[in-house]
């Protein structure tokens, strides 16, 4: 076939394109729901899985991923870098231990309103030992 | 496959469409050139907003009761509508590019001016929000003037949300001139099964606009 390059980008038709929107929506529909129940820690991570579900849908059907493999992989390598930069961000966050003015040359408010001097909860600007609110 | 008849007819006349440029070989390789160029363009994008995402990381790791007070001045209810308004939008702009595959032109036409619909919507829903926002004073960093808090630092939470969904806003608009212009070549014949690549590409940017708005709802409407 002397134009079989044409091929390359086969048509999708708009009944799967439904499917498509029909379980994006129940998906919305899901993660609305689950905001009002409480997995503790677990709450961030149960919303962007469901983004992440519905963004994969959308990846692989409306922008034809699935039938477009050189082209997913420099997407999903750009997600791989987003992925370092934000993973390893967390890390120091998890592991950073609290600012303590006594380390610091002049007294600094973590934003206006919270104590000067004292080591504060840096979550309320409240002073640590005080019970928190 | 119906694509290929009018673009193999087209070659077997020798004849060239006017939108070949003349560096391409052939169609297909300005194509896959063409969106090789867009998506690209897309991962500095997801990196433009990943750097945002980042930043609500840390704060929101450090500050989460201010988070949480600050996200209950927002709508859920606006929130979920742009989200199902966007959805819709992403789901008859892909119609669009069957259309124009497919050499439907009267209906590539009805999708485009549909999508811009949707995308119109969006951006009213966003207006009465922010202007909501304006009046009660939930702005960013030092403009933050509303009254009454019990828990601080919630101009935190304000500044990511105006940033993050004023960017995103921006390219929504930007997003409406590209469909526009769409529409204009539509109309004057432009696009077939042979052609397509603008709306194809311009798919793509929309399609990444509606991505990151299924990130930004449930970080910004919908935290416990």
């Amino acid at each position: 076939m002397a134009h079989a390059n044409e091929h390359a980008h086969p048509v999708t038709g708009p009944k799967t394109y439904a499917m498509v929107l029909l379980a994006l929506l129940v998906l919305t529909v899901i993660t609305v729901q689950a905001s009002y129940f409480d997995f503790g820690p677990w709450n961030t991570v149960v919303a962007l899985l469901i983004a992440s579900a519905k963004g994969s849908l959308v990846a692989l059907f409306f922008m034809h991923l699935r039938h477009d493999k050189f082209n997913a992989v420099i997407f999903v390598g750009g997600l791989l870098f987003l992925a370092i930069f934000l993973i390893w961000t967390l890390f120091d966050i998890a592991n950073r231990q609290p600012v303590l003015p006594s380390n610091l040359k002049t007294p600094v408010q973590e934003f206006p309103g919270a104590p000067l001097g004292g080591p504060v909860r840096p979550s309320t600007g409240q002073p640590r030992g005080a019970p928190a609110q | 496959m119906s694509t290929a008849t009018p673009s193999a007819h087209a070659h077997a006349e020798g004849g060239h469409t006017p939108f070949l440029q003349h560096h391409f070989r052939e169609m297909s390789q300005q194509f896959d050139a063409a969106k090789i160029g867009m998506w690209l363009f897309l991962v500095t994008e997801v990196l433009l907003f990943g750097g945002l995402f980042v930043g609500y990381g840390i704060m929101h790791a450090r500050h989460p009761e201010a988070f949480v007070a600050a996200h209950h001045h927002l709508d859920k209810t606006m929130g979920a509508l742009n989200t199902v308004v966007l959805l819709v939008s992403s789901f008859t702009m892909v119609l669009s590019v069957w259309a124009a595959q497919t050499s439907r032109k009267k209906l590539l036409v009805i999708f485009l001016l549909l999508t811009l619909a949707c995308a119109g919507t969006f951006m009213v829903v966003k207006y009465f929000e922010y202007s909501h926002k304006f009046h009660e004073g939930l702005l960013p960093g030092k403009y933050y003037s509303h009254k009454g808090d019990t828990v601080p630092g919630q101009f935190l939470f304000f500044s990511f949300y105006f940033m993050m969904t004023g960017l995103h806003g921006i390219h929504v608009l930007l997003g409406m001139a590209a469909i526009a212009w769409l529409v204009w070549r539509a109309l004057h014949g432009h696009f077939s099964a042979e052609y397509y690549s603008p709306v194809e590409i311009t798919g793509l940017y929309w399609h990444l606009v509606d991505l990151i708005w299924i990130y930004l709802f449930p970080l910004m409407y919908l935290i416990s």
